[in-house]
């Protein structure tokens, strides 16, 4: 049969999907980000207090775990399957694409996930309960543990932008789908900003310090490690542009918003000017200010970050082979996956889809607006808002009074061509252009509350329809009988 | 009931929504350690409802024994709601790889409710802690706890969670519902703001398996603390008794629950309920107050430690009785059958993770629990014995040589 891998579609009207998955996903990465950060510096922090024989040490340690665990590794462990949820829901193919490729490597991360949450107890509660040595290597587990969380979430990452190795198309085989230069340099340069957002955060525990001795040498251990971690990661992240496919760049240029460089340069100068600022007059570090700090880092810094990466994978969702609308839209010979673009060419997307209802998979007159807003909601709601708000919302995109014959050679020219190069190509049957057409046009003119009362008008007239066909019917039936 | 045409349509359709990619290894492998680890997580659940359930019974009693251990059990609570995350993590993982179809589209047709599942648990958490630093530094564990609300709030919270997930585990149950639920009175429904399936019986079954669990938790604990210098017989032999009750009523309550559950199912569940696995699971519910009886007599030192493990095994087979069910409705009833799926192998992934979760998970949480558990019996600071430090340092140098054969491995694929 001619059906294909999707799914139903949930559109959410006020931020739309795509958002609701970028939320979560950039408050996941400054609570996971901060975590390892913290670990690692937990690690040296420990290792120096056995070293020194130094209790404040591990009281800092045991004060920023405290205050790791209530925030972010509650909502740093609930955000992360969080993400599963989010990108299940908005984007099923996408994560399905990734989980069906790399589930080993998630299971792998589990394992040093569970050691993470079950270190990070530790960690709190077992100091001055255990000797400081012991508090050591619990503390060294623990970090290399965390570390082992974020190397190996990367490679996955990385295969969202483009497989590691060329040869994965051709081949498959997870190392090739998970090593290549994306993966390395994005690992360098997460590696660099989780340490800025460990300082950055670490600011809230330092600035409860009390004694201005210790206040002031952990203000400046902290502020050497974000000041020395932000120019790194800057560095890298400009390494990182060169990693990433020639047309990730082109949609870099043309479609990011106009506050994304000036708010990533203005980001990058007001970290390291807060890090010298609590450097030399550790006293200004108050918990507002670097509980500020943090926001700033999140909105600001990581928000057109993790949009940003978002928008430049465009058209595709994962592996260079998922489009954004879930469409699996290039062959992968070593994974004996095929395009489903031919099918849809064949049979139309209405009745490729399996979860067309019966009445839709026909275009009608009387059908026509419900069965353009299906098509509108598969294939083009991931990345376009059909309704005011939202992401990127459809009626932006068309000029007002635009007629029938010019929306219909603007769907069949360029989106069942695939003309636009950060859009995939959405093969239509032409009854279903004229649809999709009609649809675009009420929603352009009137909105949803428009589109709402036509698909009210259109089930009125089929009902009015059969009924009249069912009369007719008994009428014969009648006829044939006497 | 549905014709056949009928059938192999939703078959068609269940089919159709496989994932293209294939699973890197044998599906019957991702279903037995899904099992396993939905069996470590719902007792983990279980503890973290039971120990909640006894922190507020505890703070509104009057009793000094009562509020003792309503602290206690506090400090396990917010330890379990973090191990049953993490622990459920890994069923979340195995579900979606074996019954993608299922797992996705009972998602997407509940969507808010997904969102909602994740800000609702995160305030659940939330609110335990608020109660948690605004009572934890009593100095008296016997005096009446403030913002008892909050705690009430995080269970109840919990429950609501609990509800969403067991309603999302219903819909993948009826994939024959899943067009109509789509289209409402005739119009799509793309908000997913419903739960559209949920069954009384199987939820408050799986809720009341707290009460046994819990009781066996209260068992162990007397059983860990009582080595102590300071230990105070009295209370923890009180509690112990409270558990053993617990236990024996706890598991009565559970197995009419699970009759109930049985005698519920959906059609499509042909006779499952009098099937070899529908019996088992009932069987073993009640087996567990049985075996209270007869092995937790007078002192029971090393039946005291089993009570958790005979949890265990319970859970697991109550985990294999609800994967049979599923098994039963989607492959019985509706053909489709999770073991053909398309085996794209990877001996290096799947290897991979093996080598991780026996070497490296088991040699780092081997010392972990070890400096736990001795440092939990200990009066003042615990200094390892030579062995034990041994112990860390062997999963030191594995979690070091592992990292390096991450990197070996990355740069000569990379360098091909």
């Amino acid at each position: 049969m001619d059906l294909i891998s999707l799914y139903p579609t949930w559109y959410e009207p006020t931020v739309g999907s795509g958002w609701v998955v970028a939320l979560i996903a950039t408050f996941h990465v400054l609570a996971s980000h901060t975590s390892v950060g913290a670990a690692l510096l937990f690690a040296y922090l420990s290792h120096k207090a056995y070293r020194e024989d130094r209790d404040d040490l591990l009281d800092f340690v045991k004060k920023y775990g405290l205050f790791l665990m209530v925030f972010t590794y509650v909502a740093g462990s609930i955000t992360g399957p969080g993400i599963w949820y989010s990108t299940t829901v908005a984007s099923p193919n996408g994560i399905g694409a990734l989980i069906h490729s790399f589930v080993w490597k998630w299971a792998t991360e589990w394992v040093f996930f569970v050691i993470e949450v079950v270190g990070v107890y530790m960690i709190v509660y077992l100091v001055g309960k255990v000797d400081k040595r012991t508090h050591m290597k619990i503390s060294v587990l623990f970090g290399i543990a965390s570390f082992a969380t974020m190397i190996i979430i990367i490679g996955i990452l990385s295969f969202m932008m483009v497989p590691g190795k060329e040869q994965w198309f051709q081949e498959g085989g997870y190392l090739n789908g998970f090593y290549g230069t994306n993966t390395f340099i994005q690992m360098g340069m997460r590696v660099a900003f989780m340490f800025t957002m460990t300082a950055v955060v670490g600011g809230i525990v330092v600035a409860s310090i009390k004694d201005a001795a210790f206040k002031k040498e952990m203000a400046r251990k902290l502020g050497w490690l974000g000041i020395i971690a932000t120019l790194v990661g800057a560095g890298l992240f400009q390494l990182y542009l060169t990693s990433v496919p020639s047309q990730a760049l082109l949609v870099m240029e043309n479609r990011l918003p106009d506050y994304f460089g000036p708010s990533i340069i203005a980001v990058l100068a007001g970290t390291l000017a807060y890090f010298i600022i609590t450097m030399l007059r550790p006293q200004t570090l108050v918990q507002g200010f670097a509980g500020g700090m943090a926001v700033v880092i999140l909105v600001a810094g990581l928000w057109p970050e993790e949009t940003a990466r978002e928008s430049m994978r465009k058209p595709w969702v994962a592996g260079q082979y998922v489009y954004s609308n879930q469409v699996i839209g290039r062959d992968v010979p070593g994974m004996d996956v095929k395009s489903q673009l031919p099918i849809i060419e064949k049979v139309g997307i209405l009745q490729a889809h399996p979860f067309t209802p019966e009445h839709l998979k026909t275009v009608t007159d009387n059908n026509k607006i419900q069965a353009g807003e299906f098509i509108a909601m598969t294939y083009c709601s991931n990345c376009h808002s059909p309704s005011q708000t939202g992401i990127r919302p459809l009626h932006r995109y068309f000029p007002e009074g635009i007629t029938q014959a010019r929306m219909e050679s603007y769907v069949r020219g360029v989106l069942t061509t695939g003309n636009i190069a950060y859009m995939p190509k959405m093969p239509m049957i032409e009854s279903e252009v004229k649809a999709l057409s009609a649809y675009l046009m009420l929603n352009n003119s009137g909105g949803d509350a428009a589109v709402q009362v036509a698909i009210k008008e259109e089930l009125k007239a089929a009902d009015h329809a059969l009924a009249m066909q069912k009369a007719q019917d008994k009428v014969a039936l009648t006829q044939e009988a006497q | 009931m549905m014709d056949a045409s009928q059938v192999a349509q939703v078959t068609e359709m269940m089919y159709a929504l496989r994932n293209p990619a294939g699973v890197p290894t044998f599906p019957i492998i991702f279903m037995g350690l899904g099992v396993l680890t939905f069996a470590l997580h719902i007792l983990f659940v279980q503890i973290m409802l039971g120990t909640s359930a006894i922190t507020i019974f505890g703070s509104f009693s009057q009793s000094p024994y009562w509020r003792r251990l309503a602290a206690a059990m506090l400090e396990i609570a917010k330890v379990s709601v973090s191990v049953a995350i993490v622990v459920g993590v890994a069923p979340l993982l195995f579900v979606q790889v074996v019954y993608d179809p299922h797992w996705y589209t009972s998602n997407v047709l509940s969507a808010d409710w997904v969102i909602g599942f994740i800000i609702i648990l995160i305030f659940a958490y939330w609110a335990m802690y608020f109660y948690y630093f605004t009572n934890g530094k009593n100095k008296d564990k016997t005096a009446q706890p403030k913002a008892r609300w909050s705690m009430m709030l995080s269970l109840a919270l919990m429950l609501v969670v609990g509800f969403i997930m067991h309603s999302l585990t219903s819909q993948m149950l009826h994939p024959e519902l899943w067009k109509e639920w789509y289209l409402q009175n005739g119009v799509l429904d793309y908000s997913g703001s419903q739960l559209h399936a949920y069954n009384p019986w199987r939820f408050a079954f799986f809720i009341s398996m707290a009460i046994p669990v819990t009781g066996a938790m209260l068992v162990t604990y007397r059983r860990f603390k009582m080595v102590r210098e300071d230990a105070d017989m009295g209370y923890l032999n009180w509690a112990a008794d409270l558990g053993k009750t617990w236990i024996k009523v706890g598991s009565v309550i559970a197995t009419v629950l699970y009759l109930a559950w049985m005698m519920t199912l959906p059609e499509t569940a042909g006779s499952f309920a009098t099937s070899f696995w529908g019996i088992i699971g009932g069987v073993m519910v009640l087996f567990f107050a049985i075996w209270a009886q007869v092995r937790l007599q007078g002192e029971a030192k090393f039946c005291s430690y089993m009570a958790l493990p005979v949890a265990l095994v319970i859970g697991l087979i109550v985990a294999t009785s609800r994967e049979m069910l599923r098994y039963s409705i989607l492959n019985d009833f509706f053909h489709y059958d999770f073991m053909d799926y398309k085996i794209v192998m990877d001996w290096y992934s799947t290897g991979l993770f093996f080598l991780t979760f026996a070497i490296v998970g088991g040699s780092t949480l081997a010392y972990y629990l070890t400096i736990a558990w001795k440092a939990g019996q200990t009066v003042g600071v615990y200094t390892p014995s030579p062995a034990v430090n041994r112990m860390g340092t062997i999963a030191l140098w594995i979690m070091i040589l592992w990292v390096i054969q991450f990197f070996v491995a990355g740069i000569w694929t990379w360098v091909q």
